[in-house]
């Protein structure tokens, strides 16, 4: 219906951006409601269960919070997703960190991401934003921000940027909030659990299918404990015990760090939807964190395996660097890149070469393509 | 044994249980999953001190005098089965000093990916999960897991810390055919960090990338599994070797893997150098 349309039109609007992407998929946008009822049925597994198998991505130029200047419109025409993803795709070309992910077919649409309909990831509240914070937990995101600034600039250990320079866990992993690159899944089932491992650190869940009742509260993971049940297509995941030690958006997950509050729990559902598509959407509830629920909808596109290794910790380059250059630059022998703290990439890549250094990689070809 | 003689007569209708060479019941035949292959399922765990070290070993004191009896090293009759392992001679005194610099050395001690056999033999369980096309074998150690490809006989795509395997039924008994892992640690911006060799046990065995590993893994009865894996490196060895060993089913009906998170517990010995202040 909708989308076969979809499919001649993104043909022709798409060429361009296509023929740079490897391989290049026909875009489509996919409306992706977990409430629409689709008439398609899942093919089985040997045991009699929907089968989600496969390798998986999330990956998406979709926001995950909605633009403020559309916040009455969740939904795109197909047209504007298309123009939309096009965009998206032309403006990712640009995205360096200290390389161009493009060069590494790392960009969404090299890796399977589709247009979508909706504006935005989070489907409720309607704004398609996550809802205010506790002022318990405005408290708290103060005190880490006051924290932040007493420490300055640089890295004094490794625990001050776990998040992203860090091995110890992926915090876009659970709950998926879909990563820049490397956002896919390999998912296998038995008739009494479910892996679902997520390339990006090899962060793997174990979802238990059996019944069994949570693993108690006092062994808290990462993670979180996981127990799924099949309700007709749809595989409903429930997730709780997440340890204190990582913060999800400012949640500090279990109690007692949330002493009172019954902590941070995650309901998803994934339904497939068609051959190449599962449909993932999540609520998240913290009362100590936010004043209300939301829900994020986000479809999972089929791709082509395998999926390797990321082996986080062995190759930390980035960790080492960071808090190699903090040291130097704290004895007057680094100087800073202002350029790259300001964010300007392009400016830090004119500086690095203004300074004797090897190219950096990407950009010599990026200026012969002007 | 009683099981054994059960199932012989169950499955087979033979009056005399023949006892195999290797003693381990090679009668049982092992349950079905619902497409009909062994059921490998389940939690399992090496009980034995392979872990530190594949030989035959007295026990020993351990490498941190103030850690005591505590970290010490058990004793074990060892689980080669053709052995001693059959090293070249230089790479015999190799591991003389690999052993001797076994804190720098060990990927272990850094949190790295065990790699195999290793991560079969930890004192962590590993969880089998089974599907038609893909068995994942998950460790609880630093999240490591294989991926045993069932439906492929590809060759590595890439050298990995787990490498590559590609799986088979032969009869009861799934054979894995594993290659491409990483020799050591590559490109470090610490050099006097980097690994050298892939240790595989405590007391400095190790392999190259060089390494190739055939495993052959049945069921011996509801609650064991007999696991047993060549291992060939011509880098390091004159000849392929075998270990063998039993692995038990963790039968607590709530098991389940923990998340042994270990990056957490050592980057403040791997980038302390680095860091400001105490760096805890």
């Amino acid at each position: 219906m909708r989308m076969r349309g979809i499919l001649a039109m993104a043909a022709l609007a798409t060429s361009a951006a296509a023929a740079a992407a490897q391989p290049s998929p026909a875009p489509r946008a996919d409306a992706a409601q977990g409430t629409g009822a689709p008439a398609y049925r899942a093919p089985r597994t040997p045991d009699g269960y929907p089968d989600l198998q496969g390798f998986w991505t999330n990956l998406t130029y979709t926001p995950f919070e909605r633009p403020r200047e559309l916040a009455a419109k969740p939904f795109y025409t197909e047209q504007e997703a298309i123009d939309f993803f096009n965009r998206s795709i032309a403006g990712s070309q640009d995205q360096i960190v200290h390389y161009v992910n493009g060069d590494f077919g790392a960009t969404p649409v090299q890796t399977g991401a589709r247009p979508n309909l909706r504006t935005s990831l989070v489907i409720d509240p309607a704004d398609g934003r996550i809802p205010p914070l506790t002022p318990e937990a405005q408290k708290r995101q103060q005190a880490l921000l006051a924290a932040d600034k007493a420490r300055g600039p640089l890295a004094q250990t490794w625990r001050d940027d776990r998040g992203t320079l860090w091995c110890v866990f992926h915090d876009r992993a659970v709950p998926a909030v879909v990563a820049p690159y490397g956002s896919n899944f390999h998912i296998v089932q038995s008739k009494d659990w479910i892996v679902m491992t997520y390339e990006w650190n090899t962060e793997r869940r174990l979802i238990a299918l059996d019944g069994r009742p949570h693993a108690r509260a006092s062994a808290p993971t990462y993670a979180g404990d996981s127990r799924g049940h099949w309700e007709g297509d749809t595989l409903v995941v429930e997730t709780k015990n997440f340890t204190p030690k990582r913060l999800f958006l400012g949640s500090p997950g279990t109690p007692p760090a949330t002493a009172g509050s019954p902590g941070l729990t995650l309901v998803e559902r994934f339904t497939r939807t068609a051959d190449d598509t599962v449909v993932h959407t999540y609520t998240v509830t913290d009362p100590a964190t936010w004043t209300r629920p939301w829900t994020v909808e986000l479809p999972m596109h089929r791709i082509k395996g395998p999926m390797l290794e990321y082996a986080c910790n062995e190759n930390n380059q980035d960790g080492f660097a960071a808090l190699k250059n903090a040291r130097l630059e704290e004895e007057g022998k680094l100087a800073p890149l202002e350029s790259m703290r300001r964010g300007d990439a392009k400016a830090a890549i004119a500086e690095h070469e203004e300074k004797g250094a090897a190219k950096v990689i990407g950009a010599q070809d990026k200026d012969e393509a002007k | 044994m009683t099981r054994t003689t059960l199932a012989a007569f169950a499955t087979a209708g033979v009056l005399l249980v023949l006892v195999p060479s290797t003693g381990h019941g090679q009668a049982y035949t092992a349950p079905r999953t619902k497409s009909g292959q062994p059921d490998l399922n389940g939690f399992w765990q090496a009980l034995n001190t392979a872990h530190w070290n594949l030989e035959p070993h007295e026990a020993a004191a351990g490498p941190i005098l103030q850690l005591g009896a505590a970290y010490a090293v058990p004793p074990g009759l060892g689980v080669v089965v053709d052995g001693p392992i059959p090293y070249k001679p230089d790479a015999l005194a190799m591991r003389t000093t690999y052993a001797a610099n076994a804190l720098k050395e060990d990927g272990e001690i850094k949190c790295y990916l065990p790699g195999v056999p290793r991560m079969m033999y930890m004192p962590y369980p590993v969880q089998i999960v089974q599907s038609t096309d893909f068995i994942l074998m998950m460790s609880e150690f630093a999240t490591a897991q294989r991926t045993i490809n069932m439906t492929t006989s590809d060759p590595p795509p890439a050298y990995t810390w787990m490498g590559w395997s590609n799986g088979r039924w032969d009869g009861d008994t799934l054979v894995i055919d594993s290659a491409g892992f990483m020799g050591s640690t590559i490109g470090a911006l610490d050099p006097e960090g980097a690994i050298q060799v892939r240790f595989l046990d405590r007391a400095g065995n190790y392999h190259t990338d060089g390494l190739h590993v055939i495993e052959r893994i049945r069921r011996t009865g509801p609650d064991h599994l007999q696991y047993e894996a060549t291992i060939e490196d011509p880098n390091v060895y004159t000849r392929p070797w075998t270990i063998r060993m039993p692995l038990y089913r963790r039968v607590e009906p709530n098991m389940q893997l923990g998340e042994f998170k270990c990056e957490e517990f050592v980057s403040d010995l791997v980038y302390g150098k680095y860091q400001k202040g105490s760096g805890r």
